[in-house]
């Protein structure tokens, strides 16, 4: 009984690695979003407005990272 | 009798130091009016970087996507590039630097460095593995292109010095890291402008009082402290971990002649920091020799003599004259 617990422990943990963790096709996503992260960090570096206002722009730009890494 | 030992050579060194720095002249600019520039092309949609050479003035225009060139009274000439991938075009430009009639344009997301002809055709470049920020020809055969860090790997350069063919001969300034890319990202903005014989200087916009001087070789050769007199300007943003408190030193800054013009970054909108109108003239030495006060807060300036060529906050080009 407890061995099958244990598996069943087991292929729950898989299932929810394979569909938490991100495919190849996935991955290559996550360089694309990275790409947009650099882009948008420049974009915000470059406003030339005041300070604060450019804190929030790279602060949506982490923002932006962390939803498209999580596809979303 | 032990105050009076100590005191004399304090005073001492306190007047020594006081005749060292020389007193502070207030200069004031006069506005030049501008001719009338009724081409669409000549207005300016976000312009982010300037730079002269003996007949010309180059602003780019990074949301046109291309480098205007005006005469040096303000006369709208022509667009040097336009938006896009291939040869001859630009996709957010960011710097541009001048030598002999030879235009090398940072084509920042485009991942490269662009070359033009005055007659805006274009004359070749090389592609660069980051997006580069400015580019300033030090001497003949040298381009310094610098790089804002990722903050996704440790110990990145921030300064790039290529040859004209794109062949790099060295890479240095490491970006300073702490645990929060929001707080190293302004920490590590930095100015860039060429001085004389192939020199050039480098200064950080906030967090640091001295002008770093290196040789067109890369060699660290100089720190010039910046007289005490010019005050930085602090920010409390809020910052992941720790409270953190961004010392504003300089909103964009340029060199001319054996002086540094240095813009200090102003109070605006209650608690915010943005361009001002008052430049700070310091000399080789990093004393402040005078303060020059502009009619109107300027983001980007260039100096020649007694000329300031600059943006205003409309983004438009704005030409005083130094009264001395």
């Amino acid at each position: 009984m407890k061995k099958l617990a244990a598996l069943a422990l087991a292929g729950l943990v898989l299932v929810s690695a394979a569909l938490f963790f991100p495919t190849a096709l996935a991955a290559h996503d996550v360089n694309e979003c990275y790409k947009n992260h650099r882009d948008c960090r420049e974009n915000a570096l470059n406003m030339d407005a005041p300070w604060f206002k450019v804190m929030l722009m790279l602060t949506v730009c982490d923002i932006a990272l962390g939803k498209c890494a999580l596809g979303l | 009798m032990i105050m009076a030992v100590l005191g004399v050579p304090l005073a001492v060194l306190a007047a020594a130091r006081t005749m060292d720095r020389p007193e502070i002249r207030k200069w004031k600019a006069v506005e030049i009016a501008l001719p009338a520039n009724d081409a669409d092309e000549a207005c300016l949609g976000r312009p982010i970087a300037l730079a002269l050479d003996a007949d010309h003035l180059y602003i780019v225009d990074a949301q046109d996507g291309a480098v205007k060139l005006f005469s040096k009274n303000g006369e709208f000439l022509k667009a040097v590039g336009r938006k896009g991938r291939g040869p001859g075009e630009l996709s957010f430009p960011s710097g541009v630097s001048v030598i002999g009639g030879r235009l090398f344009v940072a084509d920042k997301f485009n991942y490269r460095i662009q070359a033009f002809d005055r007659a805006g055709e274009p004359r070749g470049g090389f592609p660069v593995p980051f997006a580069p920020d400015k580019a300033c020809v030090l001497n003949g055969e040298t381009l310094l292109v610098t790089s804002s860090p990722t903050g996704r790997t440790a110990a990145e350069k921030m300064l790039h010095l290529y040859d004209f063919g794109g062949r790099l001969r060295w890479e240095g300034l490491e970006a300073r890291a702490s645990s929060d890319p929001v707080f190293d990202a302004f920490i590590n903005m930095i100015l860039v402008f060429p001085g004389e014989g192939g020199e050039f200087f480098v200064v950080f916009r906030s967090g640091e009082r001295s002008i770093l001087r290196f040789t067109a070789s890369g060699a660290l050769v100089g720190k010039i402290p910046v007289d005490e007199r010019y005050a930085f300007q602090p920010l409390d943003l809020p910052f992941r971990g720790p409270k953190k408190r961004l010392l504003g030193f300089c909103w964009a800054a340029t060199w001319d002649r054996g002086l540094f013009y240095i813009s200090a970054p102003a109070p605006v909108e209650g608690k915010d920091l943005g361009p001002g109108r008052l430049l700070s003239v310091v000399d080789r030495q990093g004393r402040l020799t005078a303060s020059l006060e502009l009619p109107c807060p300027v983001h980007r300036f260039v100096v020649e003599g007694t000329r300031v060529y600059a943006v205003d906050d409309d983004g438009g080009l704005r030409i005083f004259e130094v009264v001395r």
